[in-house]
């Protein structure tokens, strides 16, 4: 890509970019902290990811700003009007993956060891493939690659099934639970449902960035979950 | 959609000098084409053979084929009286006659011998004026001056002066580049209104214009039509790497 005739005009853009990573990065580290907070029962670690919320809708904010700064001072037009558009898609939808990162961080606290150790292997794993999905959802977007944005995309159904199997396996602790425990499950139930919300934000991100680099929006029907307990069919 | 105008492998010399190669361009009709690119391009070049302006530069040869609804305007049996009654065009900079407003409207119509009497002429200035959404402002003043108009009354005044014939097609080359906002919102707000009953052709340096006003967009380079596509697409996705650099302010 060519450099604008207006040196600024480019810093603009770069500073946005670069705006975005960080909150992209933020929001990673609190899914995964977020993800470690329901094993640890570390009351501080809890509420250090709250704290931290706040710094990703600092940054949403600021986003705002560039944006509308950069709709008045410059008018984009083609691949910098899509540039200009994206980043404040994609900013919502970190600041959503920050909530409910937060939101899974908090209901942590509500847990209780015999419950967590029953279903922490399906937590993490639906977990770390919701990371995974973030990491690379954000990669395409730093190397302006329509094809990763497209594989995120279409890896959602992974996510969905997993969640599913974490959420199956919820059903069973409920099944067995006293009051207390069964309080605790249903926590678990948004703690994962949660998950699958990210997932969708990753999803969301996919598609904004292969509007931003091919001009065109991803064709067909979004992957989804097949089962009931996801998606709620 | 049909095509007003089709122009095919249209090149223009200027002596020895070639302005335009190989051009091909459709104007739809009834709709606004808009022509972008950078000073010296060709688009107003372009422009002006829809209405052979080129014809009395002497040293300007235009090769190819323009056809307007089928017909060849550049056929020897044209009398480019008529093709310029039927292509009317504005300029860059308003360019009302040394005459009242009222004559400046009744003009074309006399030397056209378009209007029956004296009531008819009446009729025809003011519809003029209203379509060109100047009628309230100058109504009571119509033996003033038209010079004495604002820059963008006058330009309103020279679009009356256009649509007083009743073309077809009505080119228009940097409109509003003379104008203020507000004056420059009325005359965008006059094609809208325009193009319902006129093909327009609007030279434009405003990229903002373009996309507001046109449907569809052509961009010229060094003489060359290197993109013609949909307005949204030319502004949004647009193929050329050369057109997104022009729009984007990328050119070198």
């Amino acid at each position: 890509m060519n450099e604008h005739i207006v040196k600024s005009f480019d810093e603009q853009l770069s500073i946005l970019k670069n705006t975005i990573l960080k909150m992209g990065s933020l929001a990673e580290r609190q899914i995964k902290d977020a993800t470690e907070a329901v094993i640890k029962h570390d009351q501080e670690f809890v509420d250090a990811i709250v704290g931290k919320d706040d710094r990703i809708d600092d940054l949403e904010k600021d986003i705002e700003q560039q944006v509308v700064n950069l709709l008045t001072m410059r008018q984009p037009l083609a691949i910098d009007l899509r540039e200009t558009v994206s980043a404040m898609k994609i900013s919502s939808d970190l600041e959503r993956i920050g909530d409910l990162s937060k939101n899974i961080a908090k209901r942590s606290r509500h847990l209780n060891k015999d419950i967590v150790d029953e279903i922490s292997k399906n937590f993490s794993a639906a977990s770390q493939k919701v990371q995974k999905n973030v990491k690379l959802v954000l990669d395409a977007f730093i190397n302006r690659d329509a094809k990763l944005a497209e594989q995120v995309w279409n890896a959602d159904e992974e996510i969905d099934s997993l969640v599913d199997i974490c959420m199956s396996s919820i059903l069973k602790c409920i099944e067995k639970a006293d009051k207390n425990d069964a309080a605790a499950c249903s926590q678990l139930m948004f703690m994962s449902k949660n998950l699958e919300r990210i997932g969708d934000h990753a999803t969301n991100i996919a598609e904004t960035v292969y509007f931003l680099v091919t001009g065109n929006y991803l064709e067909g029907d979004r992957p989804k979950g097949t089962s009931d307990l996801v998606s709620g069919k | 959609m049909k095509n007003k105008i089709v122009a095919k492998k249209v090149s223009v010399f200027y002596g020895a000098k070639q302005a335009l190669f190989d051009v091909d361009l459709n104007v739809a009709e009834k709709q606004v084409t808009a022509l972008i690119g950078p000073s010296g391009c060709g688009k107003s070049t372009f422009l002006r053979c829809l209405n052979r302006m080129n014809d009395v530069i002497d040293i300007c040869k235009v090769e190819g084929n323009i056809e307007m609804d089928g017909y060849d305007i550049y056929d020897k049996s044209v009398d480019v009286v008529q093709l310029r009654e039927k292509v009317g065009m504005v300029f860059q900079k308003p360019n009302p006659f040394p005459k009242s407003i009222y004559e400046n409207v009744s003009y074309g119509p006399t030397i056209h011998g378009i209007a029956k009497d004296n009531a008819h002429m009446d009729e025809i200035v003011e519809s003029s004026l209203k379509k060109a959404a100047l009628w309230e402002e100058v109504k009571d003043r119509l033996d003033q001056p038209g010079t004495g108009l604002s820059g963008g009354q006058q330009q309103r005044l020279c679009i009356a002066r256009a649509i007083s014939i009743n073309p077809e097609v009505i080119l228009m080359d940097e409109p509003c580049s003379a104008l203020d906002p507000i004056a420059t919102a009325k005359i965008e707000t006059l094609i809208d209104e325009l193009k319902s009953s006129y093909t327009i052709a609007i030279v434009t340096h405003s990229m903002a214009q373009a996309a507001r006003v046109s449907q569809h967009t052509g961009f010229f380079h060094l003489g060359k039509l290197l993109e013609f596509d949909s307005t949204d697409k030319i502004f949004k996705n647009p193929e050329n790497k050369m057109t997104q650099d022009y729009i984007t302010g990328r050119f070198g």
